[in-house]
């Protein structure tokens, strides 16, 4: 009990005192001025598409990690209890996510090709533009998919903050009920993500999967993303009690989806190369050409390769150093991943040039600073939950 | 029952008393140690020293001789002995040989991990442990947990086991006995009895296959194989031009196809067409050039095909002024005997059904170029 005492100690909101943030706020501001430049210095479509790109990266990363605790809460999971916070403050991310998806939705006309008057001439366009793609209910769409991920983060997170003050296990009840809304919800937002903003860019191209491909690397990122900061918080003495165990499995989950979205993403790849159809194969052509195959195979090496027989030994998965390791590798391939969603629909050749860095720079930076930031939410462990206990002593 | 000992086998009543054992044992080094618990006790293969188990590293090698047998197997097969073009795909297109290879993978993965812990590291198949005939095992499969120090092939101090195993607090301690060495009718002898029967079949089934084979002095059902007769497409020393396979005689003509009667383009144009020009001529007409003739002549017969043209030649536009003047005969001989790039559709469509197309082409001239009194 004591170390739950312990826990509830730290509550009291502890100054970081940790330096580099202030290195982080200024590489933040002075990527800032890049973004600013590239606003004004280059094409619209790029820096839109550098925009879209953090905007994907914010909420699949938020979402995933939101995923990741309100399946403890689907499936009743003990072992995952002492992470659980750290998943929900990385879940904080969707609000700046729906901070940068908002000025986006003022770009539809300059990214998106269906909302130009010529496409009512695209013989696989033309047909979905009165039903589903256009810019009224496109915009709607995303209010949508906008105020139900806040609502999914102040409920998850908003109730599981108050647990901690009330210790009242019907708060874990409230949220067993609310986790399988949130599947349903996460399903429905993700894929509009996927076939919205990102199969958007495509208008003609179609692919069933495409979503649970988008779902596969979100799940990824948050997990990688949860994994980061566990790690993180376990070398400064900050998760008493939590052991090789716990770690051992968030290195079998990444594990487990790295296998995953390989497969979801060469199934996808082989169907259509196979039927050689062109309203679907045209996609993979655009990214066969100009430097995109290279940037595939990197991704294909840095999203499944190298981390695969990094995480394949059994006493590696409970490594801190690989696993923190792995899971930025992870995150950056995550990164790529994006890249080679939205760019190559862009440009015959591969782009990346000042823009690209100085988003990179502004928006990664941020990226660090806000989950720094996040780690001031409530306590680091879940204290008031019931289970936690039980999740302490999990061994394998 | 043999007067030497397997093992020294000492009892505790909690998994507490057994791990706090374990390491003072293990310290005086008399044998290999083996505890026996009712369920899985957490730390125990720890304070063991149990070694990892080899089997992850023979599954991943396994996986990857299958991973890579899979794909040299179908590389040589179907890229280098027999290159097969599947759907315009180049035969060493390494993206279809992947799910076979990953298939493959599983299998060697998974015939390793389950027949290698069974035969190789539990040295399967053997009938009775030691261990399973003492007086304790009736307890330790209820709520006791078992320590035994077990001979390490030579004699074992069975009194410093004994000293051993009661200081560290088990009680009561016994002596397991080594089994006495397999009998002829013992279910070890009977096992390896039937292991060296299937054996022995398989060993005379492969070198009657073999020896069939390679050294025929005894062939089989002789009167099947040398009949008089020869083999399609082999040569034969019979005919004058070597082929076993006769042509037909000249002018042979099969049942229900009679000969094509035109010699020329010029003779078939004045061939008129038989067929009326009603609704059910035209539907299959129209039915059959959808399915033969648009993909490249296009819906319209305007030479715009519904396939991207991926072969090079333009195929011919319909609506020219050229084919608009040809005779009815014209077309029906170049469908029927093709024509440049175009090749004989004879195989597909019967002669009846050669002459309800070239209706509807007609019939599609006839709609893009409309003379005024079709506007009335």
């Amino acid at each position: 009990m004591s170390e739950i005492e312990a826990g509830r100690g730290a509550v009291a909101p502890v100054k970081s005192q940790e330096g580099g943030e202030g290195l982080l706020a200024a590489l933040a501001l002075a990527g800032g001025a890049g973004v600013l430049a590239a606003f004004f210095g280059a094409p619209a479509v790029r820096f839109w598409a550098n925009a879209l790109l953090w905007f994907c990266f914010y909420a699949t990363v938020g979402l995933g990690a939101l995923f990741l605790a309100a399946l403890e809460h689907l499936v009743g999971a003990r072992w995952s209890v002492p992470l659980r916070r750290v998943a929900e403050r990385a879940g904080s991310l969707v609000l700046l996510a729906v901070l940068l998806g908002l000025p986006l939705l003022f770009s539809l006309s300059v990214l998106y090709p269906w909302t130009r008057p010529e496409a009512r001439h695209e013989p696989f366009v033309s047909g979905k533009l009165d039903g589903w793609l256009n810019v009224p209910f496109f915009t709607a769409r995303a209010l949508a998919t906008f105020a139900l991920w806040g609502l999914a983060f102040a409920v998850l997170a908003g109730l599981s903050l108050r647990q901690d003050r009330t210790a009242d296990p019907r708060l874990t009840l409230r949220l067993r009920r609310f986790a399988p809304a949130f599947m349903a919800l996460y399903a429905v937002t993700v894929t509009l993500l996927a076939f919205d903003w990102l199969g958007g860019l495509e208008p003609a191209w179609y692919s069933d999967i495409f979503g649970v491909y988008v779902f596969a690397g979100s799940f990824l990122a948050g997990l990688s993303a949860t994994a980061l900061g566990t790690v993180r918080l376990l070398s400064r003495g900050r998760l008493p009690g939590v052991e090789r165990d716990h770690l051992y499995n968030l290195g079998g989950f990444l594990f487990a989806f790295l296998v995953f979205w390989s497969y979801i993403g060469f199934a996808q790849y082989l169907l259509m190369w196979y039927a050689n159809l062109p309203e679907e194969v045209f996609y993979y052509a655009d990214r066969a050409q100009g430097g995109w195959p290279w940037v595939m195979a990197a991704l294909a090496l840095l999203h499944f390769v190298l981390p695969f027989f990094a995480l394949l030994p059994r006493d590696r998965k409970g490594d801190p150093t690989l696993l923190r390791r792995a899971a930025a590798l992870v995150l950056v391939a995550h990164l790529l991943d994006l890249y080679g969603l939205i760019f190559p629909s862009l440009s015959k050749t591969v782009v990346f040039s000042w823009p690209e860095a100085a988003f990179a720079l502004a928006f990664g930076s941020l990226f660090c600073l806000w989950m720094r930031r996040a780690q001031s939410l409530g306590a680091d462990m879940p204290v008031g939950d019931p289970f936690l206990r039980d999740g302490l002593e999990f061994r394998l | 029952m043999s007067d030497k000992a397997f093992a020294v086998l000492g009892l505790f009543d909690s998994p507490d008393g057994l791990l706090a054992a374990i390491p003072r044992v293990r310290a005086l080094g008399l044998g290999r140690l083996e505890a026996y618990t009712p369920y899985p006790v957490h730390g125990v293969e720890k304070a063991l020293g149990l070694k990892k188990s080899p089997l992850a590293g023979m599954v991943l090698v396994m996986g990857l001789v299958g991973a890579l047998s899979a794909f040299l197997f179908q590389f040589w097969a179907t890229g280098i002995d027999y290159p097969i073009v599947v759907g315009g795909k180049s035969p060493l297109a390494w993206q279809a040989y992947i799910p076979i290879v990953f298939e493959v993978m599983v299998l060697f993965a998974t015939f390793t991990a389950g027949l290698g812990m069974l035969l190789l590291l539990n040295r399967l198949p053997f009938y009775g442990h030691p261990v399973l005939s003492s007086r304790a095992i009736a307890a330790v499969t209820r709520d006791r947990f078992a320590l035994a120090v077990e001979a390490l092939g030579e004699e074992l101090d069975v009194q410093a086991a004994r000293r051993a195993l009661e200081e560290a607090g088990a009680s009561p301690v016994e002596v397991v006995p080594l089994p006495a060495p397999d009998g002829p009718y013992s279910p070890n002898a009977l096992l390896r009895g039937l292991l060296a029967v299937a054996a022995s079949c398989l060993a005379a089934g492969l070198l009657t296959y073999w020896g069939i084979k390679l050294m025929p002095v005894l062939p089989p059902m002789v009167h099947m194989e040398d009949q008089p007769r020869v083999n399609a497409q082999a040569p034969s020393a019979f005919f004058a031009d070597g082929h076993a396979m006769r042509l037909p005689a000249p002018g042979t003509v099969a049942r229900g196809f009679l000969p094509y009667g035109p010699a020329s383009r010029e003779e078939a144009a004045a061939l008129p067409n038989p067929l009326p020009r009603n609704a059910a001529v035209l539907a299959l007409g129209k039915a059959r050039y959808g399915t033969f003739c648009a993909v490249c002549h296009g819906p319209l017969g305007d030479g715009v095909p519904t396939l991207t043209a991926a072969y090079g030649a333009k195929p011919a536009n319909l609506q020219s002024r050229t084919v608009r003047e040809y005779p009815d005969g014209v077309i029906f001989d170049v469908i029927t005997r093709g024509k440049n790039a175009m090749p004989s559709y004879a195989w597909a469509l019967t002669e009846e059904e050669r002459w309800a197309v070239v209706h509807y082409v007609r019939v599609l001239e006839r709609a893009q170029n409309a003379r005024d009194e079709d506007l009335k």
